[in-house]
């Protein structure tokens, strides 16, 4: 799926200018702290979307990730008083080295089984921090009193509204240098691994050092994603390292559609909303999510991304339809020529 | 020498799950990332079927006929739409299917913990005379041997067994050879689903019955059959026995870091073998 830097740039731009009115448009401050949510995860599924939709790296870990990310900030900022754009950048830090782990762990097991151990491993990081390390994390009962930024004295950053704003600002900045990255040779190269390892090899590329590179970057950008988790919600708990935030970020970013830039940031935005309607219905609203997933899987492989107005436009202007019988007949050769 | 059985209960156990997964990925090539959940809602059926009947063994046999019984309509809804297309689509499948089977086994059985007990003919301890056992670690150990005796019987000296293994090397060529391949590979996926409901049941008596239940054993169970080396059933028996005895010995050492030391196993092991202790490089996905 090749991708366009300046459709995506057009519509990140847009997207920021957009949202960045939204708190003068009179938005109340349940609807702000729930952009900011989105905005995070967004963030983080684009991240995501790095190893997975690019580099075809299956990642079942990413909660470690963020999550790693998360306490790193966490405990710089609140224990040892490191000012808040630092522990941020440590935080991140941490989580790219990890990501490059990752990238270890790729290079002796591939495909599916990639996902199996970083699953392992994540839930491996999971039971360090919430019991082994409990004395540094404070274990299960979570990380409290998490800062926000105090920078100069004009701004109230422990107002939503004003750090809205910030978050808004470093996701913008980050999500641009996606964009540029994933357009850029390096992306391409991520592209081609992911397409056909083999052949990139023979070609002479070093693919483990491209994977490696990929998980790296995308494990800082989660690491930031983290930061700015444990930050907004002044608090991290371990279950943020479960394995159901590997799952949501899997399914956010299938749900928009893999592969693109703007898909999973969108598959966030579907997945908060369902998340904020659907929790007020029914306590039972993650199975529904499932339930949507496995359908997805079935009927929208590629995602809401591959729902773009031009193709219905185009379904729309299509001179005929074709009939069942027809397509049938196409199907029949198809598998008599793969058998 | 009791750490020793206690392994091999944890082997036994382990290993029946993981040859459900072999099984499903030799056939199917798909890893069945439900098979977790499935296991779970076998331990969870069980213990509704010995709640009513008082029968743990009626339990033990219908349990695993109900779980493969899912599974099968699991495999007929929604994962035989997805055999051509990438395989990374049918894992996410099943990734699906673990949330929709927590939630349901949520709205039936709540949240709470639940416990099975063992029938009295398993209960209390075997005296060794310099050592005790637990007569059910015991019989899960033996378990786990009929398990193994068993699929190797089957897939080896059946026809059936043999249908099961030539598609697993070729399912185009046995089509054309008359087999009708997808019912097969329905029948496998339930078999499979039956298998981890098998030893959901017989875990239910020594662990207490919880939504993540599942979570916690299939982690391992990945562990083994990455270990034994992908698609291997005899690399499944190693791999079980593995880490089985490092969980065992290792509770009794080093118990705060059980869990490091299970996946130091895996590095080791992928570290001087990538793709395996019996995998074949061809096999991996």
């Amino acid at each position: 799926m090749s991708e366009k830097l300046s459709f995506n740039l057009t519509f990140i731009v847009a997207a920021v200018a957009f949202l960045a009115l939204v708190p003068s448009l009179g938005a109340g401050e349940r609807a702000i702290y729930f952009l900011s949510l989105t905005l995070i995860w967004g963030l983080f599924a684009a991240a995501f979307d790095l190893s997975f939709g690019v580099t075809g790296l299956l990642s079942f870990g990413h909660a470690a990730l963020l999550g790693v990310g998360a306490y790193v900030f966490s405990i710089l900022t609140a224990d040892y008083g490191v000012p808040w754009g630092i522990g941020l950048v440590a935080g991140a830090a941490t989580s790219g080295l990890l990501g490059l782990l990752y990238g270890l762990i790729s290079m002796r097991v591939g495909g599916l089984f990639f996902a199996l151990v970083s699953l392992a491993a994540a839930e491996l990081i999971h039971i360090l921090i919430s019991s082994t390390l409990r004395d540094i994390t404070g274990g299960h009962d979570g990380f409290p009193a998490v800062p926000r930024p105090m920078i100069g004295s004009s701004w109230d950053f422990y107002d939503n509204t004003t750090f809205y704003y910030l978050i808004l600002a470093i996701v913008f900045v980050s999500v641009l240098l996606l964009a540029i990255l994933r357009s850029s040779p390096f992306g391409r190269l991520c592209q081609g691994v992911r397409l056909n390892p083999v052949r990139m090899t023979h070609i002479g590329f070093r693919i483990a050092r491209i994977r490696s590179l990929a998980l790296l970057v995308s494990g800082v950008f989660s690491g930031i994603s983290g930061g700015l988790l444990a930050s907004l919600m002044m608090f991290i708990s371990p279950e943020t390292l479960s394995w159901t935030t590997s799952g949501d970020v899997l399914i956010m970013t299938l749900l928009g559609g893999a592969g693109t830039l703007i898909g999973p940031i969108l598959g966030a935005l579907v997945f908060e909303t369902m998340r904020d309607v659907l929790s007020d219905l029914t306590v039972h609203w993650y199975g529904l999510l499932g339930l949507a997933f496995i359908l997805c899987t079935i009927h929208l492989p590629e995602g809401l991304m591959s729902l773009r107005p031009g193709r219905l436009l185009g379904r729309l202007f299509a001179s005929r339809r074709a009939s069942k019988g027809e397509l049938e007949t196409i199907l029949e050769g198809e598998s008599k020529w793969r058998e | 020498m009791s750490t020793f059985v206690i392994g091999l209960s944890l082997a036994a156990l382990l290993f029946i799950l993981a040859a459900g997964l072999v099984l499903v990925f030799g056939l199917l090539g798909v890893i069945n990332l439900a098979h977790g959940a499935f296991y779970m809602l076998g331990a969870y059926v069980g213990y509704q079927i010995a709640a009513w009947t008082g029968n743990f063994w009626l339990a033990l046999a219908l349990a695993p006929v109900f779980v493969a019984a899912v599974a099968w309509i699991a495999e007929r809804l929604t994962l035989s739409k997805l055999y051509d297309r990438e395989h990374y689509l049918q894992f996410l499948l099943t990734f699906g299917l673990i949330l929709v089977i927590n939630e349901l086994v949520r709205l039936v059985w709540g949240v709470g913990y639940l416990r099975v007990d063992a029938p009295v003919l398993l209960q209390g301890s075997v005296d060794f005379g310099t050592f005790q056992v637990s007569v059910y670690r015991l019989f899960v150990a033996f378990a786990g041997l009929a398990a193994a005796g068993g699929l190797y019987l089957v897939l080896e000296k059946t026809l059936i067994g043999t249908v099961v293994r030539a598609a697993s090397a070729n399912s185009a060529m046995v089509s054309c050879l008359g087999v009708n391949v997808r019912r097969i590979r329905s029948s496998v996926f339930a078999i499979g689903g039956g298998l981890a409901g098998f030893a959901g049941v017989i875990a239910a008596p020594m662990v207490p019955l919880s939504l993540d239940m599942g979570l916690i054993v299939i982690i391992d169970c990945f562990l083994v059959i990455i270990i034994g080396g992908m698609g291997s059933i005899r690399g499944a028996v190693l791999g079980a026995i593995l880490i089985g005895m490092t969980r065992a010995y290792g509770q009794n050492f080093i118990p705060q870091f059980i869990d490091p030391l299970t996946f130091g196993v895996l590095v080791a092991v992928l570290l001087v073998r990538p793709s395996g202790i019996f995998g074949r490089k061809e096999r991996m996905a």
